[in-house]
């Protein structure tokens, strides 16, 4: 059995369950209009020194949202403003120096309607505010 | 479904866009601040389980607590329950032209069961407490919807609605008037 992630497929015979850690610093921001929702959180650990994090809260609103769906596909929510309910997410810093950050969420359009779905990376500008707590996750070595 | 998939470069038969559209920068009334990102941080997290008592308002059940604990600044997960009434906001853009989007007039809910939502503990311009919380919910009449929670005037139902507080030490959330997007904004600041 493989499971398929966005890192690539897992076999799971290395398959590792737990990671062993603890949380260390906490972070608030505001992300201002225009900058992308993915690749400002990720701006953001690279700004506070965190490799890896939890997101631990997060709304605001953005221009349009752009979201993945099953099998590749995508959706287009059409603002502005197209409000962030809710984000579950973190961000981890690869092999390679990058830090990626993952984010699922659900977001209400300007009548209220809700969707939900993946956060695709560049595609999902701010438009009012941004306002994002992300917890430090520190992984025992 | 309006609203979806509008200005699409590529979609399938069943309306499904095969690539992300390519997003809009839109120019707001201000001049932008060069810096981007506003953050600070604290050197840990503290957190508490809060309970939400049954008859409150949202705000209150949230804020007095809190006070008591001398937490003034926090980010909340609040989980699901019901409200006897909610009301809520949406965002569309500004009719009169001072910002990109005004919130909506108040809608209200009835008797709501809140899914979920986040919410940011601060301060106002006027040195009181200011909740900010979006959440996704089951209106009176069965709809899902989701926007801009109004918590002073959504009053919690019969059961204790609970919610996991993070909070900051060292790091004050202030309401203060933001040029660019010209609407009042909750922005980070060192300090207790």
């Amino acid at each position: 059995m493989r499971f398929c992630s966005q890192l690539g497929e897992i076999d799971m015979g290395d398959f590792r369950a737990i990671e062993k850690g603890s949380m260390g610093r906490v972070a608030y921001a505001r992300i201002a209009p225009n900058e992308d929702l993915v690749t400002g959180i990720e701006k953001l650990c690279l700004s506070e020194g965190f490799d890896n994090a939890f997101v631990r809260g997060a709304l605001g609103s953005l221009v349009d949202a752009c979201l993945e769906n099953r099998e590749g596909k995508y959706s287009r929510i059409s603002g502005p403003a197209v409000e962030i309910v809710s984000i579950a997410g973190e961000v981890r810093s690869q092999d390679d120096g990058a830090l990626v950050a993952s984010l699922t969420g659900v977001v209400a359009d300007t009548r209220g309607t809700i969707y939900g779905g993946s956060f695709v990376a560049g595609f999902n500008p701010i438009c009012m505010t941004f306002e994002v707590t992300l917890e430090e996750w520190l992984p025992e070595v | 479904m309006k609203g979806v998939n509008e200005n699409s470069a590529k979609i399938d038969d069943k309306g499904q866009l095969l690539r992300p559209s390519r997003p809009r920068t839109f120019k707001h009334p201000g001049k932008p601040n060069p810096i981007r990102i506003q953050s600070e941080n604290s050197p840990q997290a503290r957190h508490f389980r809060l309970a939400m008592a049954p008859g409150k308002s949202m705000f209150e059940a949230l804020v007095e607590p809190l006070a008591k604990m001398k937490v003034y600044n926090a980010s909340l997960t609040i989980f699901g329950g019901e409200y006897d009434s909610l009301s809520f906001c949406v965002a569309p853009p500004d009719p009169k032209k001072q910002a990109v989007i005004a919130y909506s007039k108040p809608i209200r809910a009835g008797k709501t069961q809140m899914i979920f939502g986040n919410a940011t503990l601060g301060e106002s311009m006027e040195g009181k407490p200011l909740v900010h919380c979006h959440a996704a919910i089951l209106t009176g009449d069965g709809q899902i919807k989701g926007g801009h929670i109004i918590t002073e005037n959504s009053i919690i139902g019969a059961k204790t609605i609970f919610a996991l507080v993070t909070s900051f030490d060292g790091i004050k959330l202030l309401q203060s008037f933001d040029p660019e997007t010209n609407i009042a904004l909750l922005q980070p600041v060192r300090g207790n």
